[in-house]
C-alpha cells in the first residue's frame, strides 16, 4: 500500500519541481536585476552628493571675494585683499593647483584644501569685472567626482560684487 | 493511515498557493524597493542642480548691482534672458509704488529710484520644467 502511493505521489513532484525550479530562477533573475539596478543607483547618489561639494567650495570664496577690500587674479591664484576680526588688512589666497583649490589665510596659516578627496578640481577661473564704482568678479567652478567613471564635469557659476570696494 | 495520506493529499494544493502568493510578495517588496532606489537618482540629481541655480540665482541678482553701479539707467530697462549649460535665467525689472508720506512700497506713485528685479532660473529636470524665483527691491544710491 504504501509503495502504491509513493508511486503515485512520485509524478506529481517531478512537474511540480519543475514548476518551482523555474519559478525560483524568475524570482533569481529579478532579484539579481534588482541588486544591480540599487548598487549602480547608489554609486550614482553618492556621485550626485559628492558633486555638491562645488557649492561648499564657490560659497566659502564668493564670501572671502563679497566682504574684500581688493583681489587680484593671475596664473591660477587669486589673493583677496581683506580685514580681520580686529579690523587688520590681511589676505587670503585660493590656489588652484589641479586638481586641488588650496587656501591660504596670512593670519590662520595654510588652511589646505577646499575640496575633498573625493572630487577633482578640473577648472577655475576669475574674471575680473571693473564698474564706476567699484570692483566685481565673475567666478566658474569646474568638478568633478573621482569615483565617476563617466567624468561628467560639473560647473558652478557666481558673480559677486565686492563690499569692501565701495568704500574707497 | 488513510486519514493521514488524505490530509497530505488535501495540503498539495494549498502549498503551491502558498508559494505563489509568498512569491508574489517577494517580488511586489523588491520591485517597490526598485522604485524607491530610481526615485532616489532623481531626487540627488535635483538636490544638485538646485545647489547650481542657488548661485545661477545670486549670480543675476549680483548683475544687476554691476549695472546699478554702472549706470542706473541699465537698471531701468532691463530685461535680458540667458542660457547657461541646461539653465535658462531672465532677469526683469519692474516699477515700484511708494507711498509718499510714509515712504512705505505697495501704493502710491511710482518711485524712479527703486525697482523690483526677478530673477527667475528655469530648467527641464526628468521631463519637467523646474523654477526657481528670487525677487528683491534695488535702489537708485549712486546718482
Amino acid at each position: 500500500m504504501i509503495k502504491n502511493i509513493n508511486k503515485k505521489n512520485s509524478g506529481n513532484t517531478l512537474i511540480e519541481t519543475l514548476f518551482y525550479i523555474s519559478l525560483f530562477a524568475v524570482l533569481s533573475i529579478v532579484l539579481i536585476d534588482v541588486m544591480i539596478i540599487m548598487t549602480k543607483s547608489f554609486k550614482e547618489t553618492r556621485i550626485q552628493g559628492e558633486l555638491i561639494q562645488g557649492s561648499t567650495i564657490l560659497e566659502r570664496i564668493s564670501r572671502e571675494l563679497r566682504q574684500a577690500d581688493d583681489f587680484s587674479y593671475g596664473s591660477n591664484i587669486l589673493t583677496v585683499n581683506t580685514k580681520d576680526i580686529s579690523n587688520n588688512s590681511k589676505t587670503v589666497t585660493f590656489t588652484f593647483a589641479n586638481p586641488n583649490i588650496q587656501i591660504v589665510d596670512s593670519v590662520l596659516g595654510n588652511l589646505g584644501n577646499l575640496n575633498t578627496a573625493n572630487i577633482s578640481v578640473s577648472g577655475f577661473v576669475v574674471s575680473p569685472i571693473t564698474t564706476i564704482k567699484g570692483k566685481a568678479a565673475n567666478l566658474s567652478l569646474s568638478i568633478r567626482s573621482n569615483n565617476d567613471s563617466t567624468n561628467r564635469i560639473e560647473n558652478f557659476y557666481n558673480t559677486v560684487v565686492l563690499r569692501g570696494d565701495y568704500q574707497n | 493511515m488513510n486519514f493521514f495520506l488524505k490530509q497530505k493529499n488535501k495540503n498539495k494544493g494549498s502549498v503551491m498557493v502558498e508559494i505563489l502568493v509568498a512569491s508574489a510578495i517577494i517580488t511586489a517588496c523588491v520591485l517597490s524597493a526598485m522604485a524607491v532606489t530610481q526615485k532616489s537618482i532623481s531626487v540627488s540629481r535635483q538636490a544638485l542642480h538646485t545647489s547650481q541655480v542657488a548661485f545661477l540665482l545670486e549670480a543675476g541678482a549680483e548683475n544687476t548691482r554691476i549695472a546699478r553701479d554702472n549706470a542706473w539707467s541699465n537698471v531701468v530697462s532691463l530685461n535680458s534672458s540667458e542660457q547657461i549649460g541646461i539653465f535658462t535665467r531672465t532677469v526683469v525689472a519692474s516699477s515700484v509704488n511708494r507711498n509718499a508720506t510714509t515712504g512705505e512700497i505697495g501704493s502710491g506713485v511710482d518711485d524712479p529710484g527703486t525697482k523690483l528685479i526677478t530673477v527667475t532660473v528655469s530648467w527641464n529636470e526628468g521631463g519637467q520644467s523646474v523654477s526657481k524665483i528670487l525677487s528683491f527691491y534695488i535702489s537708485d544710491i549712486f546718482s
